[in-house]
């Protein structure tokens, strides 16, 4: 019934004001208010979720872009250094979130160019996460949400200058670091005390893998000879993470770009019948100041206005799970109108001061893929939108830290002379 | 080639043209995103909930929008009340056209208005702006689905048959505008203004009386109370609700509790470990 009413109103159009006898009556004029309709489309890419066919052109040497399960680093020696691997409030190595390859035309520096995003898994972090970004002018906050860049150029110790061949015959050109035994993200620079094989990045890891399992097998592991090869580049024994991929990774997804543009605006599209019934349309002389005010009444509040246009937006392809635009005049698509950073709460990028532009986005449907549970401890935001340094700066740091910010939904919805339910 | 970046597929500028191409020729699944949507899946299997309520729902953890009532958990995604509700019908009532003066003439634009409902105790109503009819109607029907409120009937007299009035005699009021609902036999409809009716009947409400005063030409305030009238009656203390509760957890809760109790069990004793060495 909708449909067939939808398309019957499609043809609808108001008559122009010469064709009405009597001299234009007094119209209802609006106050000026803003209108979401009027931004012009950025050309945004979507990224998708989707099982890999095969695990191992995820792998570093590829390139990839992905989301939950083992970064694949892209500077293999190099790796973040401690303090920075932690989340801020619970000192908890953070955890594997995604990472885009999205290189840079025009500049030799930015030819490979990765962004990896960890995240804390603790809801409580992420809400102490909130008061921090507010304030980012004190030096570097701690924070539960930390993006690293990583770039290099087309010619490199670590990769070759020619494109891999995807034909199962491409090789890194150089190991990488040892790697944690337990999260496999981390660099594993600790051993164990008592068989010296195994690595951990920090003694949390090392006291979660030594209750499920290391107990019993570090005696047998002392008599062994050969070392365990977990390291930076994939080459790697993925058994070996049998027990910490259950706990300590989300899992794993290739993520599949395709462009906005590219999806019709389903309803848009269609026949259009014109048999106009304009009938439950006005005259449009005479407005009914009464049901002017009904109207008044039920529409909808600034954050709401804003969380319609963004399931306007995201309905076009529901299944997004990142949105990323790199253009100089590009903004995130916000659920909410409350908690948007405005231009003076976006630091200057840390290294070379210059400022920092928004790239991507990372919508709340991944939540959904890693399959998080619901109870109150369990993640929850709206979106994080990332701001990378607009000149994507070298510096000697391989993994160098951008900005990102949280939008999470209110606990409470405070809606005063709603109907609330 | 030194202009152009990377290798393979990635973000940027360049990928758009290569990227979905080369892309699809690893996987012809993803073609079908753009190609075969129309029609062939279902809205609700094409949903993927942004919030986590509707993470929920999807899971069919929660089965009724009575659940969400009793937490007074905040909806925002119009799936999860279609997932919830059956039939849920929406009508149109009014369209009108609104305009702007601009220095280059008028910019028009359509409101709509419409109430939902399933006739079974749930109404909703939304309002929406938009350039275009369809649009405007669109919009109006998912802020109306977000704002569906339960509505309690009861018996005028011998409670035979299902119940078809209100409860008890209940008043709503908004600004000037006071309704006051008072339970009518069967048989003697809905006696009441034109648009309150209408919200009645997808309420689902058969029989009622109405009085109202105030200055009910202000439509807005008239509906507004007649909307809070109808909530009210699940306000009303009837002597069926003298019982004791007994308070249940939320849906956020329930999961925690279960396993923490399973996580008290398995913790084992702490033994001493062998502290790590640093390299």
């Amino acid at each position: 019934m909708d449909s067939d009413l939808a398309k019957n109103l499609r043809s609808v159009t108001i008559s122009p004001l010469e064709d009405e006898e009597e001299e234009e009556e007094e119209l209802h004029i609006e106050e000026a208010e803003e209108d979401e309709e009027e931004d012009e489309e950025d050309s945004v890419q979507l990224g998708f979720v989707e099982k890999p066919k095969n695990p191992r052109l995820l792998l570093s040497h590829l390139f990839p872009s992905k989301a939950g399960g083992l970064p694949a680093w892209l500077d293999p020696v190099n790796l973040p250094p401690d303090n920075s691997r932690l989340c801020g409030f619970c000192g908890d190595p953070l955890q594997f979130l995604l990472q885009i390859y999205a290189s840079i035309d025009g500049k030799e520096s930015t030819f490979h160019r990765t962004l990896y995003v960890f995240m804390c898994p603790s809801m409580a972090c992420l809400l102490r996460d909130q008061h921090e970004q507010w304030r980012h002018k004190e030096g570097s906050p701690s924070r539960s949400v930390k993006v690293f860049r990583c770039q290099l150029a087309r010619s490199n110790p670590y990769y070759s200058s020619e494109p891999p061949k995807l034909d199962g015959t491409d090789r890194p050109l150089c190991t990488g670091v040892p790697l944690c035994c337990w999260c496999g993200t981390w660099k594993g620079g600790k051993l164990c005390g008592s068989c010296k094989k195994t690595r951990y990045c920090s003694e949390k890891h090392q006291a979660m893998h030594w209750k499920s399992g290391h107990k019993s097998e570090c005696h047998k592991l002392i008599a062994s000879d050969s070392p365990i090869v977990n390291n930076g580049n994939g080459v790697q024994d993925l058994t070996v993470f049998k027990n910490g991929l259950n706990n300590a990774t989300w899992p794993e997804y290739e993520i599949v770009i395709e462009e906005e543009s590219g999806f019709e605006w389903e309803k848009s599209e269609g026949n259009s019948s014109s048999t106009g019934t304009s009938a439950i349309v006005t005259k449009y002389n005479k407005t009914d100041e009464a049901l002017q005010s009904v109207m008044d009444q039920f529409e909808a509040d600034a954050d709401k206005k804003s969380w319609a246009s963004f399931e306007e937006r995201i309905s076009r392809a529901p299944e997004q799970v990142l949105r990323y635009c790199r253009d100089a005049t590009a903004k995130p698509l916000w659920p909410l109108c409350s908690g948007r950073p405005s231009k003076t709460e976006i630091p200057p990028c840390r290294y070379c001061k210059g400022p920092l532009c928004y790239e991507f986005q990372i919508m709340p449907q991944l939540l959904y893929y890693f399959g998080v549970k619901n109870d109150s401890n369990s993640l929850d935001w709206g979106t994080i939108a990332v701001f990378t340094c607009l000149a994507s700066c070298e510096s000697s740091i391989s993994y160098k830290e951008e900005f990102a910010w949280v939008q999470i939904y209110p606990a409470t919805s405070i809606r005063p002379g709603r109907l609330t339910m | 080639m030194a202009e152009r970046g990377g290798f393979g597929r990635g973000f940027g500028g360049r990928g758009d043209g290569e990227g979905g191409r080369g892309g699809r020729g690893r996987g012809g699944g993803r073609g079908d995103r753009r190609g075969g949507r129309r029609g062939n899946k279902s809205e609700e299997e094409k949903w993927v909930p942004v919030t986590k309520l509707g993470r929920l729902v999807k899971s069919g953890n929660i089965t009724s929008l009575e659940q969400i009532y009793l937490h007074s958990l905040p909806v925002k995604e119009h799936q999860i009340v279609d997932a919830l509700t059956k039939d849920l019908k929406d009508e149109v009532m009014k369209i009108t056209p609104v305009q702007k003066q601009t220095r280059a003439g008028q910019r028009t634009r359509f409101k709509a208005f419409v109430v939902v409902g399933d006739g079974n105790g749930h109404v909703g109503l939304g309002v929406k702006c938009a350039k275009e009819v369809a649009t405007a109607i669109r919009g109006a029907i998912i802020l109306a689905k977000l704002s569906v409120i339960p509505v309690r009937r009861g018996y005028w007299g011998n409670k035979i048959g299902l119940p078809h009035t209100v409860p008890c005699k209940v008043t709503g009021k908004c600004g000037s505008v006071t309704v006051r609902m008072v339970p009518a036999p069967r048989g003697a409809g809905i006696v009441a203004a034109r648009v309150p009716k209408k919200v009645l009947q997808f309420a689902g409400i058969e029989d009622v009386f109405t009085s109202s005063r105030g200055s009910t030409k202000t439509l807005g305030n008239f509906v507004k109370a007649t909307f809070d009238c109808l909530m009210k009656t699940y306000g009303f203390l009837t002597p069926d609700f003298w019982m004791e509760t007994r308070f249940s957890n939320s849906p956020y809760q329930q999961y925690t509790d279960l396993l923490s109790k399973q996580a008290t069990k398995a913790i084992l004793p702490p033994t001493e470990e062998i502290p790590p060495v640093e390299v």
